[in-house]
């Protein structure tokens, strides 16, 4: 389960401070989570823990410049390894040697019952519900296992541009709802 | 680009189906551009939850000690050794290339005794050179660490600072192929950047070229 946001705001503070106690708590609490994100990008165990390595590298280092007032630690902690994750797939060519997501139902309807926690997290339930299927699975692979545009037309059998437009009006519809 | 626009390229950012022109686009306005990095932040926040979807999965055993090999060990070897050894782990990094290929990727730094600082600016994009900077006596220097490709002709490098809270960078000058000494104390949390700007540096208060290094300044608690 993700740590209290408060608890994970607090550590990083301790870490911009040079706190290591803080740093190996913030490892505790977080390293299975973030391992896991980046294994559903990368498919790859060694590939993960080199992005989560990286991505706590960094944590510790900007920790400093971490601002709780601009957006929540575990959406800061979740960035860093996903962006490290994805430039791992885009480096191996992502188009040509990609790994393809299992056939796991993460994008069922009933998989975004594990969506539970904050209010921001029960928003993103109730607004990705709201969703017409096809662009709730296209916006969830994507993140979640950092498919791209080529990657999800062929998973899904649609053509190119009908993937890119439907992501738009996916996210903008989400972006809607989240903010009414 | 309009704003919603905009905040479309901001939205395939974080979902991470950009590639090519339109990923480098994206790159370099989260550093250039404050606007277009709060739409970025907004939307890293709207979709953050989502990775919950994802398995949880147990750390290797040697996990932590790499991490730990990685955050800065103290070094008490003369102060050029020093810069050498925090150099060297940006190479080694660049070598596996995961560091310098993420736009976030940052910075290098020591905690020694003296001087306090030492901290790297590593190129966004891999292949290029490093920039070390160095506070002596509550000076900053700004060198180049290794054989510095000049900028082209026309062109000027252009060094920009970001202090922690700012919302826009501003330019510290025209950065000199040799380096150069800032009077001015520099915040920790600050972001030091240098762009590639037009002869004579950039025309507007903002950066309008690529951002091809950036580093934060740290504060060192011993």
């Amino acid at each position: 389960m993700p740590a209290l946001p408060n608890e994970t705001t607090r550590l990083l503070r301790g870490c911009a401070g040079g706190d290591r106690a803080a740093f190996r708590r913030l490892y505790e609490i977080w390293a299975a989570r973030l391992l896991g994100i980046a294994r559903a990008i990368t498919g790859d165990p060694a590939a993960a823990a080199d992005a989560v390595q990286e991505a706590f590298v960094q944590a510790w280092q900007q920790a400093g410049g971490f601002d709780p007032d601009r957006g929540s630690a575990e959406a800061w902690l979740v960035s860093l390894v996903r962006y490290r994750a994805l430039d791992i797939l885009r480096q191996r060519g992502r188009e040509t040697t990609g790994y393809e997501a299992p056939d796991e139902a993460d994008d069922s309807p009933g998989a975004l019952d594990r969506l539970v926690g904050d209010a921001e997290t029960e928003a993103l339930r109730r607004c990705l519900g709201q969703l017409e299927p096809e662009r709730r699975r296209l916006i969830t692979l994507a993140f979640v296992h950092g498919l791209s545009h080529g990657a999800l037309a062929r998973r899904l059998a649609l053509p190119l541009g009908t993937v890119k437009s439907s992501i738009r009006r996916g996210l903008a519809a989400l972006r809607g709802c989240l903010e009414s | 680009m309009s704003g919603s626009d905009r905040d479309m390229l901001a939205a395939e950012y974080v979902l991470g189906t950009l590639d090519g022109p339109e990923l480098e686009e994206a790159r370099r306005l989260v550093l250039a551009d404050p606007d277009f990095a709060h739409a970025v932040r907004a939307w890293e926040r709207r979709l953050a939850p989502l990775s919950r979807l994802a398995e949880t999965a147990d750390p290797p055993p040697d996990l932590w000690a790499r991490i730990e090999a990685r955050i800065g060990t103290p070094v008490l070897a003369p102060e050029a050794a020093r810069l050498r050894g925090a150099l060297r782990r940006w190479q080694l990094a660049a070598g596996v290339g995961l560091a310098l290929a993420a736009v976030f990727a940052g910075l290098a730094f020591l905690r020694p005794a003296a001087p306090p600082e030492v901290v790297a600016l590593a190129p966004v994009k891999p292949g290029a050179f490093l920039l070390a900077l160095d506070r002596q006596g509550g000076a900053l220097a700004i060198r180049p660490a290794a054989p510095v490709d000049a900028a082209p002709p026309d062109r000027d490098y252009e060094l920009w600072t970001l202090p922690p809270g700012a919302k826009a960078p501003r330019s510290l000058g025209v950065l000199p192929p040799g380096g150069m000494r800032l009077a001015s104390a520099i915040p920790p949390g600050t972001h030091l950047m240098v762009s590639l700007e037009p002869k004579g540096g950039s025309p507007t208060s903002a950066p309008t070229g690529p951002v091809l290094y950036d580093g934060v300044v740290q504060a060192t608690s011993d």
